[in-house]
């Protein structure tokens, strides 16, 4: 009895011993990554740097969306130039360009890294200047614009969530930038 | 519109105020959200098979078949995609993820509709 009571006691000094610190490491990159930065700044034991910051958070639901249009912006490009490319040759390929950029800027952003960064930052700045040229060039010259893009009358056929997306991915851009938190 | 829009259309919406509302209250995905999200993939699924009943028993759609069914498989995987992306970081914001599932669901079946009619 008391053999097999030093025996279960042993382990059990042990793990009292180590169980303590472990959930406060465990805890603590669950309480700072939902956006709590502010809330966190008196706490100084954050050490471990979050390796991307750019996919957490809201930045998740900045992504999916971006997938979802680079999803359906592909789809419908694929389809206008299989179906129907002679009828308007330049509006089917800006709408194949949108697509890309729609994917490169869902890549980029879930990577994690300053290549990365730059990279969605470009590609950002090209979908913004994008919606805003076509949007503009689809209601003044709508001769030469007759056919629908993701970026036609400013996304209006999507809601204007493509000329939201990129005025928000900038406002994320900026405030995840590398230099803020590495240099 | 057909039943099967009218059913996503309830489904999708109650999934997206449901999530809307659980990732306003700060809240991390949790069973009520992921099922609401689930509930909407099922509606999707009853659409799936009415949809392949109705090709099977004859009936011809108007647009472009294929068209239809790239539709439907997209937004078969949506729902998939986005509980997959919330659970891996279950925070507030996933929630908002699952959020535009339902109304993404809803646009879609829309289209679909317009596809078949």
């Amino acid at each position: 009895m008391e053999e097999a009571e030093n025996v279960s006691a042993k382990p059990s000094q042990d793990g009292a011993g180590n169980p303590a610190p472990d959930p406060r490491i465990a805890e603590q990159p669950d309480a700072g990554l939902p956006g709590a930065a502010s809330t966190n700044a008196g706490t100084p034991g954050k050490s471990p740097a979050p390796t991307n910051t750019r996919n957490t958070g809201p930045g998740r639901l900045l992504i999916a969306v971006y997938a979802v249009f680079a999803i359906s912006a592909t789809a419908r490009a694929g389809y206008q130039i299989l179906t129907k490319f002679s009828e308007a040759p330049l509006a089917y390929l800006l709408s194949a360009f949108a697509a890309v950029v729609y994917v490169v800027a869902t890549v980029s952003l879930a990577k994690p890294g300053r290549t990365a960064f730059k990279v969605s930052l470009v590609a950002v700045l090209v979908e913004l200047v994008g919606v805003l040229v076509v949007g503009a060039l689809s209601v003044f010259d709508s001769v030469n614009f007759p056919h629908e893009t993701v970026w036609s009358l400013f996304g209006r056929g999507y809601g204007f969530v493509p000329l939201l997306l990129p005025i928000l991915g900038l406002i994320w851009l900026y405030r995840r930038r590398p230099s803020a938190r590495q240099a | 519109m057909d039943a099967y829009f009218y059913i996503i259309l309830v489904v999708g919406l109650l999934s997206t105020i449901i999530c809307a509302v659980a990732g306003i209250m700060k809240k991390a995905p949790n069973d009520t959200t992921i099922l609401s999200v689930a509930a909407v993939e099922l509606s999707l699924l009853v659409y799936l098979i009415g949809s392949i009943v109705r090709v099977a028993g004859g009936e011809r759609m108007a647009g472009e078949a294929w068209e239809f069914w790239g539709y439907m498989a997209t937004a078969l995987l949506l729902p998939v995609g986005a509980v997959y992306w919330a659970i891996l970081e279950r925070t507030r914001w996933s929630n908002f993820v699952l959020a535009a599932v339902g109304v993404t669901a809803v646009v879609m079946a829309a289209r679909m509709n317009q596809i078949w009619y």
